[in-house]
């Protein structure tokens, strides 16, 4: 402004000069008596050396101003050269450094400037240019990460560090029931619900803990069935070690509970059932070492209840044995043709006196032509005497027990049915009449047994035979048990 | 000794012979039962001095029986020892609780049984005297 300011008033100067110069000369000439005094006061001054001395004047001060404009010039040259070229928006540095010597400085400057540029524009183009792959590879990396979390089958869910959704799979959803893609930054609480408050405080809880790895085991609702699931949250940290958010994985450990809990059963029903006869064994002995028994009647008893009892502990621990080999595959498994009309016969001798001595009625099967089975003899002849066995222990005084073979030639296999007259299974129970150690809790005073023979059947026809087993009762009428297994094929019979 | 009764309950007809036996041999009148709601019904009518129960039964288990023993004002003070084949089958908060007065884990032996069931009876006739 002051630059402008100083260079209008030098321009007034000059041309008031000029005007007063011109003003006097035609006042010379019109002789007018205002004209006439003025050239009075002309006449007193020299014209010459007054024209000459605002000329003088005006070249002078152009010459300064001259000096100052280069000198600012300078100076910007020199800004832009330092890199701080912003400088000149400062109207007192760009006028206190108004000291240009020559303009050819200022545009080698503004050259030497604009090639910086081009360089920095160059790099930053280069930046942009890494930046975008960088983008596209974090994309990727994105979607990759994605598709894994979407492939696991665990629940795997994924909170920032205000406990907002930022990603889930499928998996998580349906556990949860909501959408992924309409969920996300929803707060965690609303997103679990109410019914799983108190997991959603456990999840951040952990978060605000910022601790390692947090394990727990949590029971959740999944399409209605109650199910065990292994919680893990992790915290998520960035690159100066904040927790930016936690990831939740819900592994379905259902299936190991119920498994260490069937083993957990069944060690507990090992036990039982091989203390039960134990317990029996050890007071008898310790009746008999202390001489309680007054009489030979009494010791001879006593004898003869440790010798069943310790038989009963022989068949169990056989027949847990067996049921474990089977289980594990490691039990030898000789199969050879058999035909099982023979087979039935044989453990009917067997179970002859067992039946006798109860007054049980056996009835045998007429012979079938062709009944022969690929199975291994002894497991076979173990399932035709515990299904009799069972049949005989269950039935009472002048009842009957019946055994009959059927071929079915279109189905190409041949069916063992084993009928009583016995005290029969309730209805709900029937099912579970093959499960280890189950025993039907009204037939218990029946008959002794430890509930692993019926199963045994099971793993004998079924999964070493792949055959299969039923059975059908109604209480104080009997029951039916049974099996069918394939025929030997002409080609196995032909084998041996 | 003679007036002391002791009611056996067992789905083992071997345990309640060899436990009886060895109670008769010592002077004790014994009642038996093969499950806990024979048993209660019996230790009703015939009020026990102390009831010696297997823990798994049909019908009705041990726990079971003596739930129901401590609900009735004629048997809830009926001295209890529990057989049980399986360890760590009852808790000490249920023992507590059901005022059970001992466990017996099996196998086990009568001679400790009865052991056992002398000292219960002592200390329940000196609380009585007092």
């Amino acid at each position: 402004m002051r630059f402008g300011r100083s260079l209008y008033v030098i321009v007034t100067s000059i041309v008031a000069c000029s005007m007063f110069t011109g003003t006097l000369a035609k006042a010379q000439n019109s002789g007018t008596e205002e004209g006439w005094c003025l050239a009075g006061y002309a006449q007193r001054m020299p014209v010459a050396l007054v024209c000459f001395v605002v000329v003088a004047m005006g070249v002078i001060l152009l010459g300064w101003y001259w000096l100052r404009l280069a000198r600012a010039i300078t100076s910007i040259a020199r800004l832009i050269k330092d890199g701080k070229a912003n400088a000149i928006g400062n109207g007192k540095g760009f006028f206190a450094s108004l000291r240009m010597a020559n303009i050819d400085e200022l545009c080698e400057a503004f050259d030497k400037h604009f090639d910086d540029c081009s360089v920095r524009i160059a790099e930053y183009e280069k930046q942009i240019k890494d930046l975008q792959i960088q983008i596209q590879l974090s994309l990727r990396r994105e979607k990759n990460a994605e598709a894994i979390i979407y492939s696991i089958r665990d629940a795997v869910i994924v909170f920032d560090e205000y406990d907002r959704l930022l990603m889930a799979n499928e998996a998580a959803g349906r556990l949860f029931k909501f959408d992924f893609s309409n969920s996300q930054h929803t707060p965690l609480t609303e997103l679990l619900g109410a019914d799983h408050r108190e997991f959603a405080g456990f999840i951040s809880h952990c978060r605000k803990s910022k601790g390692q790895a947090t394990r727990r085991e949590i029971e959740l609702l999944e399409d209605g069935d109650s199910k065990t699931f292994d919680c893990i949250v992790s915290c998520v940290y960035d690159q100066s070690r904040q927790v930016c958010g936690v990831v939740v994985v819900l592994h379905d450990i259902t299936r190991e509970r119920q498994i260490q809990q069937m083993k957990n059963d069944f060690v507990s029903h090992v036990s039982h059932e091989l203390k039960t006869p134990l317990a029996s064994i050890t007071a008898y002995s310790e009746m008999l070492v202390d001489g309680e028994t007054n009489d030979e009647k009494t010791r001879k008893e006593f004898y003869s209840v440790i010798q069943n009892q310790a038989n009963r502990l022989s068949r169990l621990i056989e027949d847990i044995l067996n049921t474990s080999r089977i289980e594990s595959g490691l039990i030898k498994v000789n199969k050879e043709p058999v035909s099982l009309t023979m087979l039935i016969k044989e453990q009917l001798q067997m179970i002859k006196g067992c039946a006798e001595e109860k007054n049980v009625e056996i009835v045998g099967q007429k012979p079938i032509v062709f009944d022969q089975v690929y199975v291994d003899r002894d497991m076979m002849s173990q399932v035709i005497i515990n299904l009799l066995s069972n049949a005989v222990k269950y039935t009472r005084s002048g009842g009957t027990v019946k055994i009959s073979t059927e071929v079915d030639e279109v189905a190409s296999l041949v069916r063992v049915i084993v009928t009583d007259t016995g005290v029969g299974i309730p209805e709900d129970e029937v099912e579970r009449v093959f499960d280890k150690f189950y025993r039907v809790g009204a037939n218990k005073k029946q008959a002794k047994g430890t509930g692993l023979g019926l199963n045994l059947v099971k793993q004998m026809v079924e999964s070493v035979h792949d055959g299969r087993v039923f059975v059908t009762s109604k209480v104080g009428v009997g029951s039916t048990f049974g099996f069918e297994l394939p025929l030997a094929t002409r080609q196995t019979v032909g084998t041996v | 000794m003679a007036d002391k009764r002791v009611l056996i309950v067992d789905d083992e007809i071997h345990i309640i012979h060899v436990v009886a036996i060895k109670l008769r041999n010592n002077g004790y009148e014994v009642i038996s039962a093969d499950n806990g709601a024979e048993a209660f019904d019996l230790a009703m009518r015939d009020k026990p001095n102390i009831i010696v129960t297997d823990f798994q039964m049909p019908v009705m288990t041990g726990l079971e029986l003596v739930e129901k023993l401590r609900q009735h004002e004629e048997t809830k003070d009926i001295p209890v020892i529990m057989l049980t084949a399986r360890s760590f089958a009852i808790s000490q908060e249920q023992q507590d609780e059901l005022r059970i007065s001992g466990c017996l884990s099996k196998p086990f032996s009568p001679k400790e049984l009865l052991g056992n069931i002398e000292d219960i009876l002592y200390e329940k006739e000196l609380v009585t005297d007092n």
